[in-house]
């Protein structure tokens, strides 16, 4: 018997990939920006895209992805609002894959969009595995979940292009060390934006969406 | 979980790999992957998905080995060049936070073990 050493050098994420690159065609045809919204399970994603929609309601130019393991909730929040809103479930799986999204994406309306957002499936390490074709990964933190979440899920805080600090209305009531958070995020990522919002108050959406359409 | 999303995608190239080898070998040995530390990838995970996954095909009872690759930046300020203390993706040398990602992010199928009948 003799044993051999085949070479090879194939990209584990070679499917993953080529979907991408077509959602990566489709937005630049359409001349449409892609956000990926990742987060822990209740950070406040569908919040945030609720209160984008009250703020500036006469911006329709955006559309929502929503990615969930189960139920249809999210997506009839955005609805009931008139948000365009197509309802990814994953049956299981803890993140969406650019197949997927790319299914969806070519079902939206595109040509009356300047921006899609896709709410990613509740999960911080998952779903910074996967390039949906997206322009910009945003991170979603909230404050409720302790500030070294930068250094244990480094990935997503390394891969994001801005990091969205959640429900800091809260922090009068909470022991949360802001300062220390924001240095974690530095420590992850030194260029990276960060914008503190309040999807209660409104506070801080503004100059987040304002960095959104500037991409 | 996404180790079996990952390993579908091992499994898929491994046998499109191995069916592509001239001649045809007898069996499959081991497999190396190579997986950048910065995906957060439990091997014990990784190693059951593959036995799962791959029950039933010509990949059934090879090994896989895992190669890990540290992260490694250059300084965008100094140019230091090297591995950082992951998580921090912070300067050796200047203390910037303006570096780049250099090695970490790799996940390939490296290479094959094949056997091959004496005979043939
Ligand atoms: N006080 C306060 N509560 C908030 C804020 N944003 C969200 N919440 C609350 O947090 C809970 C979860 O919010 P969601 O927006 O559903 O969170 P999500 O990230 O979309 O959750 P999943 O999609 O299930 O992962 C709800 O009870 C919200 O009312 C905020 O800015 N301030
Ligand atoms: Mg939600
Ligand atoms: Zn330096």
């Amino acid at each position: 018997m003799k044993n051999q050493m085949i070479k090879v050098y194939k990209d584990l994420m070679g499917q993953n990939s080529l979907w991408a690159e077509k959602i990566r065609l489709i937005l630049k045809e359409s001349k449409v920006t892609m956000i990926n919204l990742i987060g822990s399970p209740g950070c406040g994603k569908t919040s945030l895209l609720e209160k984008m929609t009250t703020l500036f309601p006469g911006k329709r130019d955006f559309a929502v992805l929503e990615g969930d393991v189960e139920t249809t909730h999210d997506a009839e929040r955005l609805n009931a609002l008139g948000v365009p809103v197509s309802q990814l479930l994953t049956s299981g799986a803890c993140h969406l894959e650019a197949k997927m999204v790319y299914h969806a994406l070519i079902d939206l309306p595109l040509p009356s969009l300047k921006l899609v957002i896709v709410e990613n499936v509740g999960n911080l390490v998952c779903p910074a595995e996967f390039d949906i074709g997206e322009h910009a990964k945003v991170a979603v933190l909230s404050v409720t979940e302790g500030e070294d979440k930068p250094v244990k899920y480094p990935l997503l805080f390394r891969e994001a292009k801005a990091v969205v600090l959640t429900k800091i209305d809260l922090i009068p009531h909470l022991s949360f060390n802001k300062d220390a958070c924001l240095n974690y995020i530095k420590q992850v990522n030194g260029t990276v934006p960060v914008f503190e919002i309040s999807s209660l108050s409104g506070d801080g959406v503004h100059s987040l969406v304002e960095w959104i359409y500037s991409l | 979980m996404h180790e079996f999303s990952i390993c579908t995608n091992i499994v898929e190239s491994v046998i499109a790999e191995y069916e592509k080898i001239e001649p045809g070998p007898v069996r499959l040995l081991k497999v190396r992957v190579v997986v950048g530390k910065l995906h957060q990838i439990v091997p014990e995970t990784l190693l059951s998905a593959y036995e799962v996954l791959t029950k039933g095909t010509i990949a059934e009872n090879s090994q896989m080995e895992i190669e890990f690759v540290d992260v490694c930046c250059q300084c965008n300020k100094c140019l230091w060049e090297g591995e950082i203390d992951y998580p921090f993706f912070i300067c050796k040398e200047c203390g910037s936070g303006d570096i780049a990602l250099i090695h970490g992010k790799e996940l390939y199928l490296k290479n094959l073990e094949v056997e091959y009948d004496e005979t043939g």
